[in-house]
């Protein structure tokens, strides 16, 4: 070899090039070969992992084309070494996503997958030779200079700039020796000439010279981007002191007095690079700390891409071990995300096919209720009834003052006869109009126009969960999971303000056609409660097949009730029935206090076996037993496929 | 069915690149360096030839010259495949008789065009 200390030739380069792509090729190839033979969605796992590979390998190829580029005649030994180190990461993403499979047998289909996958190992193996550096990199660099001063990576460049050539042939000859590689200028202006082409690691700046001197090539370097950084070292008579001041107030790192005293220029040349060191692996530091805080404002934008931090991942600090768990929460979050969207797809399929039959479901007016045109108070005109139940009546109105629609429900007189129970309510009322999120349907005011109490709440055009059922006979598992994550979600909220709900099921929850679900009527249940026992004849209003056990007894009850109650809406959604069927209320009570329900996969088959087992722990008699908060429930959901 | 001579030293390049055009329908030969592509090529029955060029004995550019030199041989569509990406590589490839050329790592969907285009050509 004949190039210069540290570079490649050009051979070398290409050699380098073909050595390195060799593998890469293989990685692709064979990899790319399996994914086509996982195509089946029980080798998911599989193709996760040969795709984080082919993403990984693509990594590889533009690190190795940045460096490595065919336009490059040369290469020196630190850009090499920075290369290597920067492919360790991706090829360690290789090989854990193929060492996993292999360790946990997940290969994908066909007599040669396995030795294919070895193959893939066996590429990644060779991307970096361990441990670095190679010995194939050592026989191409050539070493004819003297090994570089301990600590030192690789030797720095120092660029001498002095008018007196002895001078510049002392410093050189005691640089080289110390194992720097040196260059000289003669004059200021061939030593920016220099340090455009190629910035040195470290100046020795003389301040005295003819046309461009010391402190006009000193001003120059440190106001340029690409040698701003670049510690300079003034060369000085020590009697010029004010001029040594001089410099180190325009950005002089140090100063060096002639004559030169070998230890004083080792210690300070020394220092200085070190410090350059520290600075520059600083600087690259807070660019990695930028990068995290731009990946946080991508996950908010949600723009994130898995990877997308895999450079600083690769560090070993504190901040490599944020960016991976930031890097594998993001991407849980991300396919969390997808997961739902695919759910949501999945319920809004099945509403439009239900709508499409919805006309049967159409409320007609009837002639005991308002019409549609009448006034409701001063406020509202009357559009539509959208429902009938057992505490009053739901209309479509327009509030007439914000001209926009809303829905009016109407109360029995027999539910806001008592004071005490309507104190209660009116105070549950104000707690449920806190809570603000997507799935639920806002109560907006409670008022009372010509005796008859009324809520006015957002209007959701939509269907009900039970019409849903009632048309599709049972849901798929995606839609049902759509509609448990979100009920979870809303449940969460209003536990945190204190609201239960107290009346979860099919009929209070609205979908609209994006599938977004709502839930109506937050602490209206309040109203039909009694301060007596369950003895008392006709006191549970409506069907009991919804309560838990706790409530139909008329026990204080929690959070725990609204899971129980959300667990028998899982199970009609994916049963098309409840587990509790009886001719008469006393005959149904008897059984949910007593009864198992049977599993939820003997029903229907298509109900994975950790769903079945989820929705029977919600339905446990004891609240205990039962998951125990919406958030928990909402995670677990969540996490269903 | 296309009949491709594929002439590559490299074991796992020759296995996986052979398989993949085996399930793309095409019927695939191997040679392991430039003296062994020579003498199957001239045997005859391809349609077209994939050259590694870095190959010992001869090497591709070698090889190509030498089936361009030759009556039945000098019209089969040779494409000249390097993982050496250096700058000049493609024109020395086509200056030495080959019609295509392309990198490694082999990106399929573009060689496969490639081969398409030059079958198409040929025949």
């Amino acid at each position: 070899m004949t190039g210069p200390a540290t570079d490649l030739t050009p051979q070398a380069v290409a050699e380098l090039r073909h050595d390195l792509r060799t593998p890469v090729n293989h990685i692709v190839g064979y990899a790319e070969m399996l994914l086509e033979d996982s195509t089946d969605p029980a080798y998911a796992t599989c193709r996760a992992a040969l795709q984080e590979t082919l993403g990984a390998a693509r990594d590889v190829l533009a690190l190795i084309n940045a460096t490595l580029a065919p336009t490059r005649a040369t290469v020196d030994r630190r850009e090499l070494d920075m290369l290597y180190d920067s492919l360790r990461q991706p090829q360690h993403r290789i090989q854990q996503a193929i060492g996993g499979l292999l360790a946990a047998a997940q290969t994908p289909p066909g007599a040669t997958a396995v030795d294919d996958l070895r193959k893939i190992l066996a590429a990644a193996d060779r991307l970096v030779p361990a441990p670095a550096p190679p010995a194939s990199l050592a026989s191409r660099a050539a070493s004819a200079q003297p090994a570089a001063p301990s600590g030192a990576a690789a030797a720095a460049r120092i660029l001498v700039v002095d008018d007196q050539e002895d001078n510049r042939e002392v410093l050189r000859r005691r640089l080289e020796r110390e194992g720097y590689v040196v260059d000289c200028a003669e004059h200021g202006r061939a030593a920016l000439a220099r340090m455009a082409e190629r910035p040195a690691d470290l100046v020795l700046l003389d301040v005295m010279m003819p046309e461009v001197d010391g402190y006009a090539v000193l001003q120059e370097l440190k106001s340029a981007p690409a040698t701003r950084d670049v510690p300079v070292i003034m060369i000085s008579a020590l009697d010029d002191m004010p001029s040594i001041v001089r410099c180190i107030e325009r950005g002089a790192e140090d100063f060096l007095p002639k004559p030169f005293d070998p230890i004083l220029l080792r210690a300070r040349i020394s220092a200085s690079l070190e410090k350059k060191r520290l600075r520059d692996q600083e600087k690259r530091y807070l660019e990695e700390v930028q990068r995290v805080i731009a990946a946080a404002s991508a996950v908010e934008a949600g723009t994130y891409r898995a990877g997308t931090l895999a450079e600083v991942g690769g560090r070993e600090d504190a901040l490599g071990r944020l960016a991976r768990v930031f890097d594998a929460m993001a991407t849980q979050v991300k396919a969390r995300e997808d997961r739902l969207r695919d759910q949501v797809r999945e319920l809004r399929r099945e509403i439009d096919a239900a709508r499409t039959r919805s006309a049967e479901f159409s409320v007609p007016l009837d002639a005991g209720t308002l019409g549609a045109g009448q006034r409701f108070g001063e406020r509202y005109e009357i559009l539509a009834v959208v429902g009938e139940g057992g505490m009053g009546t739901v209309y479509r109105v327009k509030d007439l003052e914000l001209g926009e629609e809303v829905a009016i429900k109407t109360l029995r007189p027999e539910f806001v006869s008592n004071a005490t129970l309507l104190e209660r309510f009116k105070s549950e009322i104000r707690l449920a109009r806190r809570i603000t999120h997507r799935n639920v349907v806002r109560t907006h005011d409670f008022g009372d126009w010509r005796g008859v109490y009324y809520l006015s709440m957002e209007f959701v055009e939509g269907l009900t969960v039970r019409q849903l059922i009632d048309m599709r006979g049972r849901l798929t598992v995606p839609s049902a999971l759509a509609i448990g994550t979100q009920l979870a979600a809303s449940l969460a909220v209003a536990h945190e303000q204190g609201v239960i709900h107290r009346d979860i099921k099919p009929q209070n929850l609205l979908l609209d056609a994006q599938g977004v679900l709502k839930v109506m009527d937050f602490g209206v249940a309040r109203l039909a409660e009694r301060p007596s026992s369950l003895t008392e004849a006709g006191l549970i209003v409506g069907t009991p097949a919804y309560m838990a056990p706790e409530q139909l007894l008329g026990e204080e009850i929690d959070g725990r009730a609204d899971l129980y109650s959300a667990g028998l809406v899982l199970y009609e959604c994916l049963a098309g029935r409840l587990p509790f069927e009886a001719t008469t209320a006393t005959a149904l009570i008897a059984k949910v206090l007593t009864e198992a329900p049977p599993p939820l996969s003997d029903l229907n088959p298509d109900v994975p076996g950790p769903l079945s087992s989820l929705v029977g722990r919600l339905l446990r008699k004891q609240a205990q037993e039962r998951v125990q908060t919406a958030a928990e429930l909402a995670q677990l959901l969540e996490r269903m496929e | 069915m296309p009949r491709i001579l594929l002439v590559e030293d490299n074991e796992m390049n020759r296995d996986m690149l052979s398989r993949r055009l085996e399930r793309k329908g095409f019927e695939v030969a191997v040679a392991v360096d430039g003296r062994q592509g020579v003498d199957m090529a001239l045997a005859g029955g391809y349609d077209l030839i994939l050259m590694d060029m870095s190959l010992p004995e001869m090497d591709g550019w070698e090889a190509t010259r030498a089936l361009r030199a030759r009556p039945q041989t000098q019209r089969v569509p040779i494409v000249a495949l390097t993982a050496h990406a250096m700058a000049g590589d493609r024109e020395k490839a086509l200056e030495a008789g080959c019609d295509d050329y392309d990198t490694k790592p082999i990106e399929l969907p573009r060689l496969l065009e490639k081969i398409d285009l030059l079958l198409k050509r040929s025949s």
